[in-house]
């Protein structure tokens, strides 16, 4: 009986050293840490999807308020229309938002905070990095597997530093993953040119190891394919005056015969004829035979336009620029079936002053809130006509480029009012046109600003005249002057370092314009 | 025991000394809630920039409400800047200058609030520098790169500097406030020769050199004429223009058209171009004329109106030679010469169905209803047509009427009407709209609807104002025209307005108004009993009192009759 308490001890002291195994085991144990991921290719499959994913992540914080940070998807449209013509700030824009049309735009404008587009860079930079070492570890991880996820993640890397470098000029050009809080180091900005270099190169590496399909519409358009790259590759070398670079990358393209127009309009005998899909087609199911490269939002992932852009949305924070029918896609006055598929009912709703290509489900009614899943369009097969028409005209083939045009055009029963009618030797006035165009096929697809920005600065700024026209139509009477004269500064064209970074990464300069 | 003791003294012993040890160590206790410096602070901070400044803001005895808590916005001047400045006014040394013109120099460059670049405007500042003078802002561009500019004097450097008690933006140089009046700046000018010597043989030349002490009338805005816009009409010398205008011989009398021209080109108010294009009419010191001011594309543009559907021509202001601040005002350049036209009442016939906003939308102007909306109170939907913002968002709905077969509109002209809910409790309580430009005169107003009951109890007295006038008579969007000839029925303030002669087609002589100034009017609808939706309005004809009243009458195409 006396023995009893030390074999009770004894035993106890078993049970609760075997039981606190983990006690100096430093591991989470409801997730998974870096030293345990990256093994199979499973894992670098779904880091790889995380990539996509974080591009259509949410805004977080409060709009109007300085807490607020922008989703990436939001910014896409804003770097790319709001200090362009085409739009007005609805009722409720914040001060930011109005501040970007009217050029008055300071360091703390949340919307100049590139926070989602690093984010999403250095989900890229992680992939580049370790997806590699699962090499080892994975037995039946093949080297063309790995090859096909790079490609993605260069793809989209330089993809984002293309946005950054449009919208920001000079940034920090960060080509490792910060994997941890040790890693956080400050690094100073990186001229654009060599940005651009490096997107190039990015770019020709993924080429090589790119897919040229996955078999299922959703990752086709939703993911990196050799075809994305081209298209990238396309805008990029035009944005570099390679125009020659330019036309190849369209060609592939265009020769791999897998792109089409979807039918728009077509011209039987005197009477047009509209195909009725056209705008459920192209953009309200997406994915179609026209997409090159859409963001996929779904019923699980909404996108973030249905509170900016619907009707139904009292405090919706953008409309359309009033004059925009009249200015832009003009109308027939004589004769109401005689109309550019484009204008009322499909890039925007005149009715209601609404911007409709994300908020749309036909011509005439709003999508559900729940069906808010519009793609967000990176390139479609017309963008890439009309980028080998750009570069076609510098080179000189103004013929070759004017049937692109006009197919373009055919297409949406472009009117009589809007065709210039150059003469294929006109060099500038088929610039002018293509760039009118592209306003049209493009309205609100985030491209304007940049098209006119390329187009300005082309040849030593030869026409900045492009930029100032611009703002005197988008920017209110009263500030007009200062816009003009803010717009020569070619300083201005590019946003500020958002005010956090600069406080943040002390390496960083502002941007000149804004010191 | 005695151990014990021992063992306590020895405790309590350390104790004392380690609390001897730690109180040794002062503690930092944070007073302030911020560490940022203050506008002489930051001046502080930066001897080798401000330096001379900040000596002048010691010697004016300015930088100690500049230390203390407040809001300000204060536009420093580099050294460089100040130096110049020095030279200028032929000083030495900050002690040597004078110290009033110090004092007022450092007045300008500060405001009594925290103005951003974001304020910024090709116009005034919306705050008064404590000097009593507005600054001017733009932006100018050179070599390249653009900057702000204040007063066309000094670029902003560094701007939108936050400090503890305000703002500063950092300058090249000195602000200089303007030392002359609108008139000795003109006369300065020698391409104003003319111009002035009207101002002097008018006797605004006084008025313009005067600086009020009374706020309310202090400032002026004109705009100048310079020889060479007179000279592209024809006028080469002063001799020529009072020939031209000055028809009593004495241009001193009110009544003189030479007075009249100058007085027409003053307007009360300090209005930079930035301020002027804000509003579309701006009222000269001519009794009841204004100009009107447009933005066509980049230009300013006085006097380019649609009457009677032609387009006169107006006069562009040069925008580099405008916005020339003086003491008393501001003077702008006109291009050319203008004079205030002189028109003869004309009967406007306005279709109140087609406005702007409708036209835009081809799917529906003259093809289907439309409904306009004001879901919040802020929502506008139509610029010329407003409507007291009910208690029921359901019933805030102008409705665009179109139809060439129902029989709201079959008759109406145009096929259309403008139908809006009113009357308390649940509808607007008033509809008001601005008429396009009617010139001035005496006017008789008739309101041209079709009566339509909503119920056969509905009833919708109506009280109409004109430019805030109440009408002599009411209105009744229920009550069809009565029978008679048409001279009996004006005889009473009816008329048939349509070719039609369906009695539901009604036109109520409300009043008599004389419009005092060429410009767009306000006419206001107020229910005075009962309500109901189906107020359908097509026209409001404003013709002069001694015209026909009767006639012409309206069709459904567009066209008008003379029978």
């Amino acid at each position: 009986m006396k023995k009893y308490p030390i074999y009770l001890f004894a035993a106890a002291l078993l049970f609760s050293s075997a039981g606190c195994k983990k006690w100096l085991d430093l591991k989470p144990q409801d997730g998974i840490i870096k030293e345990e991921f990256w093994k199979t290719k499973e894992q670098v499959s779904a880091a790889v999807i995380g990539i996509y994913s974080s591009m259509t992540e949410n805004a977080s914080g409060t709009y109007g308020r300085t807490n607020y940070i922008p989703s990436l998807a939001e910014l896409l449209f804003v770097y790319g229309e709001s200090r362009a013509d085409n739009l007005a700030p609805g009722t409720f824009a914040s001060i930011d938002d109005i501040d970007l049309v009217n050029v008055n735009i300071q360091p703390t404008n949340v919307n100049a905070n590139w926070r989602p587009f690093y984010r999403t860079i250095n989900f890229c930079n992680t992939v580049i990095k370790k997806a590699p070492e699962v090499l080892a570890n994975d037995n039946t991880f093949t080297k063309t597997q790995l090859d096909n996820y790079l490609s993605e993640a260069l793809t989209v890397r330089a993809l984002m530093y293309f946005y950054l470098v449009r919208t920001f000029g000079d940034v920090p050009l960060k080509l490792n993953p910060t994997l941890s809080d040790t890693e956080i180091t400050p690094i100073p900005k990186t001229g654009k040119d060599s940005i651009l270099l490096q997107i190039v190169a990015d770019l020709q590496e993924a080429e090589t190891k790119a897919v040229s399909a996955y078999g299922d519409p959703a990752s086709d358009k939703g993911r990196v394919t050799r075809y994305t790259i081209n298209a990238i590759q396309a805008d990029v070398y035009l944005w570099m005056d390679r125009y020659a670079d330019c036309i190849s990358a369209c060609d592939k393209i265009i020769n791999s015969q897998k792109f089409g127009l979807i039918r728009g309009a077509t011209l039987n005998g005197p009477f047009v004829e509209y195909n009725d899909n056209w705008f459920n087609t192209l953009y309200y199911t997406g994915n179609s035979n026209e997409g090159i490269f859409e963001l996929q939002f779904d019923a699980q992932r909404l996108n973030p336009y249905y509170p900016m852009f619907s009707s139904s949305i009292p405090s919706r924070r953008w409309i359309m620029a009033s004059d925009i029918i009249d200015r832009v896609f003009t109308l027939d006055l004589t004769n109401n079936l005689n109309y550019d598929i484009r204008a009322d009912g499909a890039s925007v709703r005149a009715a209601t002053t609404t911007i409709w290509k994300y908020v749309g489900a036909n011509s005439t009614s709003l999508r559900a809130i729940d069906q808010s899943y519009a793609h967000w369009f990176f390139y479609r097969y017309a963008d890439i006509l009309m980028l080998k028409a750009e570069a076609l005209n510098e080179t000189g083939q103004g013929q070759a480029a004017l049937d692109l045009v006009y197919t373009i055009r055919r297409r949406a029963n472009a009117l009589a009012a809007t065709d210039l009618a150059p003469a294929p030797t006109d060099k500038n006035l088929i610039q002018e046109f293509i760039l009118q165009e592209r306003s049209r096929e493009f309205a609100f697809e985030g491209k304007r600003w940049f098209d006119v920005l390329r187009n300005a600065k082309r040849n030593n700024y030869q026409r900045l005249s492009l930029l100032l026209n611009m703002v005197a139509i988008s920017v209110p009477s009263n500030m007009q002057q200062s816009a003009q004269a803010k717009m020569q500064d070619k300083n201005a064209h590019y946003l500020p370092i958002y005010i956090y970074e600069l406080q943040t990464n002390k390496l960083l300069v502002q941007n000149p314009f804004y010191r | 025991m005695k151990k014990g003791y021992f063992s306590l003294f020895l405790l309590t012993f350390t104790a004392l000394v380690v609390l001897g040890v730690l109180s040794c160590k002062k503690t930092e206790i944070v007073e302030t809630t911020t560490s940022d410096v203050n506008i002489v602070g930051y001046l502080d901070k930066q001897p080798d920039s401000f330096s001379l400044f900040r000596q002048i803001l010691d010697r004016t005895e300015t930088s100690s409400f500049l230390n203390a808590y407040g809001a300000y916005t204060c536009f420093a001047p580099t050294n460089s800047g100040v130096r110049k400045y020095l030279t200028l006014i032929g000083a030495s040394s900050v002690e040597a200058a004078d110290l009033n013109t110090l004092k007022d120099m450092v007045r300008l460059h500060l405001l009594e609030d925290t103005i951003y670049t974001g304020s910024f405007t090709d116009g005034k500042l919306p705050v008064i520098t404590m000097y009593g003078q507005y600054l001017v802002t733009s932006v100018e561009n050179a070599g390249g790169s653009s900057t702000y500019v204040v007063n066309r004097q000094a670029a902003v450097t560094k701007s939108n500097v936050k400090t503890g008690n305000g703002i500063i933006h950092v300058i090249d140089n000195v602000l200089l406030p303007a030392t002359k009046t609108i008139a000795q700046q003109l006369a300065d000018k020698p391409e104003y020769s003319i111009f002035v010597q009207a101002l002097q043989a008018t006797g605004f030349y006084t008025r313009l050199n005067t600086v009020s002490s009374n706020p309310a009338d202090r400032w002026l805005t004109v705009f100048a004429e310079s020889n060479q816009a007179l000279a592209d009409s024809g006028i080469t010398s002063y001799t020529q223009l009072r020939a031209k205008y000055s028809q009593t011989g004495n241009p001193l009398n009110s009544n003189d058209s030479l007075n009249m021209y100058v007085a027409y080109h003053i307007s009360g108010g300090l209005k930079f171009l930035g301020d002027i294009i804000g509003t579309a009419t701006h009222e000269t010191l001519l009794p009841q004329e204004v100009v009107s001011i447009k933005l066509i594309d980049q230009d300013v543009v006085i006097n380019q109106d649609v009457f009677n559907g032609v387009l006169e021509i107006g006069v562009t202001i040069d925008r580099a030679k405008s916005d020339r601040a003086a003491t008393n005002g501001v003077f702008h350049d006109a291009k050319a010469h203008f004079m205030v036209k002189y028109r003869k009442p004309t009967a406007l016939f306005w279709d109140v169905s087609s406005f702007e906003e409708i036209m835009k939308l081809p799917a529906y102007y003259k093809r289907a209803n439309y409904d306009f909306n004001r879901p919040t109170e802020a929502s506008q939907p139509i610029k010329d047509s407003y409507w007291g913002w009910g208690p029921l968002a359901g019933t805030n709905t102008l409705s665009y009427i179109y139809s060439t077969t129902s029989s709201i509109a079959n008759f109406a002209y145009n096929n259309d009407v403008n139908m809006l809910p009113m009357g308390l409790p649940n509808r607007p309580v008033w509809w008001e709209m601005k008429t396009p430009p009617i010139i001035k005169g005496r006017y008789k107003v008739w309101v041209c609807y079709r009566a339509q009951k909503q119920s056969s109890s509905s009833n919708m007295l109506c009280q109409v104002e004109v430019n805030g006038t109440l009408m002599q008579r009411t209105m009744n969007f229920t009550e069809n025209r009565p029978t008679g000839t048409d001279a009996e029925l004006e005889a009473i303030g009816w008329k048939r307005y349509t070719e039609n002669t369906t009695n539901v087609f009604a036109s109520r002589q409300v009043g008599v108004i004389d419009f005092t100034t060429t410009k767009q009017q306000t006419i206001r609808i107020t229910p005075l009993v009962g309500t109901q939706n189906n107020n359908n309005l097509d026209m409001i004809h404003f013709i002069p009192v001694d015209e026909n009243q009767v006639l012409p009458r309206f069709r459904p195409d567009g066209t008008k009759i003379f029978l």
